[in-house]
């Protein structure tokens, strides 16, 4: 194909694709980004960011969205670091059969997945029935509609995200790479900090980000496990938008979880170990 | 360390917290009580007769089923042409593109649903279910990109080359020679990109109204006003389905490798 | 006029950084022309060019007489094949081979014939029905071989077609290749990083190195007399030896090695004059150790040897140079030498620092 030939054929190709997201994804963003820098007047202005950061209730929700982040994404971590490590090393038919099962929370529905939680941590549920049964306790604890809650809840959708990161990472190393890090004497903890984790980190630092944004954004298990009464930056940003009609918040709300989500992905990918 | 048993017990320990909830669920859905009660008392079946008497569940259902038919077929549609593009050649622009057709999977869902909500509103009077259908296809886009990409990568294009030599355009060798032998890979897509479409909530929640909303979103109204195992009994049963389709779609495709 | 010609060609892949620059080369009807040259050097980017893959961005492609700069690769009719054999996975052998021709509206009947009679001619006419996955190496490479002429091309493009064999196969594909064209005449261009393959198969040899062709001649000369000291190299000329211009004398040189003087046929560099520093080449076993004086000796030292059985392989040091000389035949490998004799007409002369 000629050079003219190819552009054409490229332009045919990308065309319709191209056009469908600029016109039902970019420009929308555009919209709401213009629109969060537009006072009463019409003019170009700061209020809307200004009277929202300004709220002290805004400030709590944007913390503690982060906290419940940082704590989900390191359990993450230490959890399916072991998990995956053991995956990679079953047959195929065994790898592939674990992966099913370990994806299931990511392609059930979410509703479905959220509400099997309530019934273990409601007042009724699973652990308090058994606590009491035990008589460890007499009144129920409440664990639903805590920070605690969401941070299971998240934990249990975005851990196959870690997992799958991680296996595929774990399979790029060759089995020699192990086998001769323990001929040479490296002990097995060792060859497992000094080898696999520094040979996977690219894999890691993949899920790590995915994870955490993926905190950082998640809405249902928030919505259900979290309610009113803990609130994350998305369930408050439906929250202004559809209950308090207050459109000004959620606009600013929505960039601010647009440029979170931007800058942890663009900055977590530079993390590179010291030795690499 | 390959076969310590501390690491075979933390993954275990992990499957249990990953798949044991869904075990509650079912058992719980069985209940005979209406108040949330775990371990459940009775065995009863009426929590799923009520749920195929909902109408509300049926009509969504339906409007779920067509929503997510339409947005995988037209993000399938519009992504095989890009995943060939991106995989085929070299380009100016290429990494842009290439940002393009994956940020609607980066950017939260909910800024997405609340940015086209907004946007309707503005641009013009859009139905409520073309608004889905286009807030679904756009979500959808970055999954039908990648899996047909990944797909693609894996065969040789030498044999593209030699359906060229041998007579074929470029779109007939495409036809006759690629989709063929990457059909795996458009079936994993679409049972992937269907299956985000089916369960998705954050993009819904904006574009939905009055009268015309998803089964998901439909379930969360309901659960704002019931609290009973009617819930759970259809819960049991979509998680039942999605079993079966992932169970089947690995040992024909491999899904996991897509995910 | 050449069957296919190629002038002045530029072509690559990333636009202002041509592979090929002012590339020329002609093949004449019903020849086995080899492209021969290490892995990038621009090879497969002349084949492709001539399949009409990438397009020339300057210069002319001409087959039969026609310009086919800008015809595309699907209506050239041009045969291509594969190292990686590229069979269509989901279609049986039979499927595989029609391909083309029901791309050319041939009338089922004769696509019938055609197949069967090709797949004979490759010894696979009970394999019609298989699956590529279900044939070996060899046979898929037959496969993509008799797709590739059933289509009677103009021209038969073979990429590295024997790479993906093991060795045993190798010489029988190479027999088998060389057996079809004799008997169908087809014009090939083949494609090789691989010597012998080239020597054995080809009526002439292109070496190409960095977009540009270094030597164009048939087996015989290509091997005996590389013209550039890449091609030396590459034909196996792996030994080096410096020296400085004694004198001249009609078509021999005589040269000062360390001292000692080595007289070795010049071919062809034109302008040579006594005090010029050149470097000589000559292949392992070309050499010899020996322990009497005679013409073109240099004193070396035994560094260690190889036993290889029908030959040993010794590593010799003559003054600051390395060399490698291969001694076939019964030699008791405890003996000691203190000569390598080289004889002139198997030495290869190149100013110094050319190529």
């Amino acid at each position: 194909m000629s050079q003219i030939n190819i552009r054409r054929t490229l332009l045919l190709l990308l065309f319709p694709g191209g056009v469908f997201l600029c016109f039902f994804f970019l420009a929308p963003l555009l919209f709401v980004l213009v629109e969060s820098f537009t006072g009463l007047d019409g003019g170009v202005t700061l209020q809307r960011y200004i009277s929202v950061l300004k709220d002290p209730q805004f400030r709590q929700v944007y913390f503690r969205t982060l906290k419940i982040g940082l704590i989900v994404t390191p359990l993450a971590v230490l959890i399916s670091y072991p998990s995956a490590y053991v995956i990679n090393n079953l047959s195929v038919g065994r790898k592939s059969a674990l992966m099913s099962l370990v994806i299931l929370p990511l392609m059930t529905s979410p509703v479905a997945r959220t509400f099997a939680w309530i019934i273990i941590l409601g007042r009724f549920g699973l652990i308090n029935q058994s606590l009491r049964a035990l008589r460890l306790i007499d009144e129920p604890l409440r664990i639903m509609y805590t920070e605690g809650a969401i941070v299971i809840g998240l934990l249990q959708l975005f851990m196959p995200l870690m997992v799958l990161t991680l296996v595929s990472a774990l399979e790029n190393i060759p089995d020699e790479v192990e086998e001769a890090a323990l001929s040479l004497g490296s002990g097995r903890v060792g060859c497992f900090f000094r080898v696999i984790v520094p040979l996977s980190f690219d894999g890691l630092i993949m899920g790590v980000t995915l994870v955490f944004t993926g905190c950082i954004t998640a809405y249902v298990t928030p919505a259900i496990l979290g309610g009113s009464r803990v609130l994350t930056l998305s369930t408050l940003m439906r929250q202004q938008a559809l209950v308090l009609m207050n459109w000004e918040a959620a606009t600013v709300i929505a960039v601010v979880m647009i440029a979170t989500t931007l800058v942890l992905y663009n900055s977590l990918r530079l993390i590179r170990p010291k030795n690499l | 360390m390959k076969k310590s048993k501390a690491l075979v017990l933390i993954l275990i320990l992990m499957l249990v917290f990953l798949l044991g909830p869904f075990l509650v669920i079912i058992l719980s859905s069985f209940g005979s009580e209406a108040l949330m009660k775990f371990p459940p008392k009775g065995f009863s079946l009426k929590w799923y007769d009520k749920v195929f008497n909902i109408k509300m569940f049926r009509t969504t259902f339906w409007i779920s089923l067509k929503v997510g038919l339409l947005a995988t077929g037209t993000a399938l549609l519009l992504g095989i042409p890009v995943a060939y593009t991106v995989v085929r050649f070299r380009f100016p622009g290429k990494s842009v593109i290439e940002l393009l057709f994956s940020s609607p999977a980066i950017v939260p869902g909910l800024v997405i649903g609340f940015s086209l909500l907004r946007f309707f509103i503005y641009v013009s009077n859009i139905p409520i279910i073309v608004g889905l259908y286009l807030g679904h296809t756009a979500i959808l886009l970055p999954y039908t990109v990648r899996v047909v990409s990944a797909s693609l990568r894996n065969f040789d294009p030498a044999v593209e080359d030699a359906a060229i030599s041998l007579g074929s355009s470029r779109l007939f060798s495409f036809l006759s020679v690629i989709l063929p032998n990457i059909r795996g890979g458009v079936v994993a897509a679409f049972i992937l990109a269907f299956i985000t479409s089916f369960n998705n909530i954050p993009v819904s929640l904006f574009l939905t109204g009055p009268g015309v909303a998803t089964l998901p979103i439909q379930m969360l109204v309901y659960m704002e006003y019931y609290f009973d195992p009617t819930i759970a009994a259809l819960s049991s049963i979509l998680i039942v389905i999605t079993v079966f389709i992932v169970q089947t779609a690995e040992k024909l495709l491999g899904i996991s490798q897509y995910v | 006029m050449a069957f296919v010609e190629l002038k002045n060609i530029e072509a690559g892949y990333v636009k202002g950084s041509p592979v090929l620059k002012s590339f020329s080369l002609s093949v004449e009807k019903g020849e086995l022309l080899s492209l021969l040259g290490p892995s990038g050097c621009g090879k497969t980017t002349t084949l492709r060019t001539i399949a009409g893959f990438i397009m020339a961005e300057k210069g002319s492609v001409k087959i039969g007489g026609r310009d086919y700069t800008r015809i595309p690769p699907n209506k050239r009719n041009i045969g291509l094949v594969f190292q990686s054999y590229a069979l269509f996975p989901h279609l049986s052998v039979f499927n595989n081979v029609a391909y083309g021709l029901r791309r050319r509206k041939v009338d089922r009947a004769t696509i019938r014939r055609k197949v069967a009679d090709v797949l004979k001619l490759v010894s696979l006419e009970h394999f019609e029905e298989r699956l590529p996955s279900q044939l070996s190496g060899g046979q898929m490479q037959r496969v993509a071989l008799a797709r590739s002429i059933v289509i009677e091309p103009d021209l038969l493009l073979l990429d590295e077609p024997l790479s993906n064999l093991d060795a045993k196969l190798r010489v029988e594909m190479r027999a088998e290749l060389s057996r079809l064209q004799r008997r169908l005449g087809i014009t090939m261009i083949y494609v090789t990083h691989d010597q012998i393959e080239a020597l054995s198969l080809s009526s002439r040899i292109i070496v190409i190195n960095e977009g540009t062709i270094e030597q164009i001649g048939t087996p015989e000369v290509i091997y005996q007399k590389p013209a550039t000291p890449f091609v030396a190299r590459f034909m196996g000329f792996d030994n080096r030896l410096s020296g400085t211009v004694i004198r001249i004398q009609d078509d021999r040189v005589l040269v000062n090695v360390q001292g000692f003087e080595i007289k070795a046929i010049l071919e062809k560099i034109a302008g040579l004059k006594r005090g010029h520093q050149v470097e000589l080449f000559f292949r392992p076993d070309d050499a010899a150790l020996v322990n009497e004086k005679r013409e073109n000796i240099l004193p070396v030292k035994v560094n260690y040897y190889n036993f290889q059985g029908n030959s040993i392989q010794y590593s010799v040091n003559c003054g600051e140079s390395e060399l490698n000389v291969v001694m076939v035949g019964k030699h008791d490998p405890q003996k000691s030498y203190e000569f390598l004799c080289v004889p002139a007409d198997k030495l290869i002369v190149e100013t110094r620092g050319g190529g």
